[in-house]
């Protein structure tokens, strides 16, 4: 009986070795040009990006500025986010790239109508929401964790600066 | 006939979801929007009919008391299959489906169907025993799909049919689908007496 279970693995494990082998490559590459795309999104006519390192955050820098790549802790899990930041430390765009928050409520925090307020602020800005930035309604945590992940991008880059 | 009703079966009279009410996890995950439940409609049935066509194929060298280990390997190895193939070419659906990609293993339809009709039946009645199921499977999702996703966001297949503000959100949370389950159980119940 063993043997014959054995034999179904290893026909298994065969099958899957052969489909991952070619399918690795597509997949890794689709993981790659997502990200690019993203960086390239928000940094809207950037060529090539090099990686610099910042304590708290990965950061990405172009001849048109930097792409922040931060987390800050939302209602229901970390919220992955990219800020744009261009030389004169104003936020481009911003891009959240990963999420958990509640559908309806704090889940809209992807949306254009919240994320294009962040456009133009720089560091002397508040960036507090109720004051500067209007809260995604019903998700008071979630806008204040992105109003915090812009904060701390703006900080990244005036620290590599 | 016998294929016919074979096929037929898994659709209207035996529908997995909303008559053996098996499957029910992937159903209220991610029935929110009609998109994602027609993506997993495909996934499942990919995995169903091939796991169903092998099982029938392999049911004669299977000996009784290991056969639930051995249809966890062959549903497990085309869960895996599909997982990657979707990861390579269909990126978007898979950042959709996330997790529950990987969970169509342990999705009851699949293991059920194994043991209850893959395993004791020819290749040919199995394969259209899966087509008929997925099909069922694909109907009860897509449509629970397409009406959480009218009243709770406006929407159908992403098309906006009147402004999102007036939905109700609702719909689109868990409660959403656990409610238009039950109603259309009951439609369903309903037209049966009448109908079937």
């Amino acid at each position: 009986m063993a043997t014959i279970l054995m034999v179904f693995c290893v026909i298994s494990a065969g099958g899957l070795a052969f489909v991952y082998l070619f399918t690795q490559p597509q997949i890794d590459k689709n993981a790659k040009l997502t990200f690019e795309n993203s960086l390239r999104e928000v940094l809207p006519g950037s060529a090539d990006f090099e990686e610099v390192r910042c304590e708290e955050a990965q950061v990405f820098r172009s001849e048109k500025g930097y792409a922040v790549l931060v987390t800050p802790r939302g209602y229901s899990g970390p919220v992955k986010m990219l800020v744009g930041v261009d030389k004169q430390g104003e936020v481009v765009k911003i891009k959240i790239l990963d999420q958990k928050e509640t559908p309806g409520l704090g889940a809209n925090v992807v949306k254009p109508g919240f994320l294009s307020q962040f456009s133009g602020k720089t560091e002397r800005d508040k960036l507090e929401p109720k004051q500067d930035i209007d809260a995604i309604t019903g998700a008071t945590i979630t806008s204040r964790a992105a109003c915090q992940g812009v904060k701390q991008a703006l900080k990244c880059r005036r620290k590599i600066r | 006939m016998s294929y016919w009703k074979d096929l037929n079966a898994g659709i209207i009279k035996e529908n997995p979801v909303l008559r053996l009410m098996i499957g029910l996890c992937p159903t209220l995950a991610v029935s929110n929007n009609a998109v994602n439940a027609l993506g997993m409609s495909v996934a499942v049935a990919f995995v169903l009919i091939c796991s169903n066509w092998v099982i029938a194929a392999i049911r004669k060298w299977t000996p009784d008391d290991i056969r639930i280990p051995i249809f966890i390997i062959v549903i497990s190895t085309f869960v895996t299959i599909s997982d990657y193939i979707m990861q390579a070419y269909y990126p978007e659906l898979y950042a959709a489906l996330g997790v529950f990609v990987p969970l169509i293993v342990v999705n009851c339809i699949i293991l059920g169907r194994a043991e209850a009709f893959a395993y004791r039946n020819p290749v040919l009645n199995s394969i259209l025993d899966g087509v008929g199921m997925s099909l069922g499977f694909a109907l009860a999702l897509v449509s629970i799909g397409v009406i959480r996703e009218i009243l709770g966001a406006g929407t159908v297949f992403g098309i906006q049919l009147f402004n999102a503000a007036v939905a109700a959100t609702i719909m689109v949370l868990p409660p959403g689908a656990f409610i238009t389950i039950g109603v259309l159980m009951a439609f369903l119940n309903k037209m049966e007496n009448k109908v079937l």
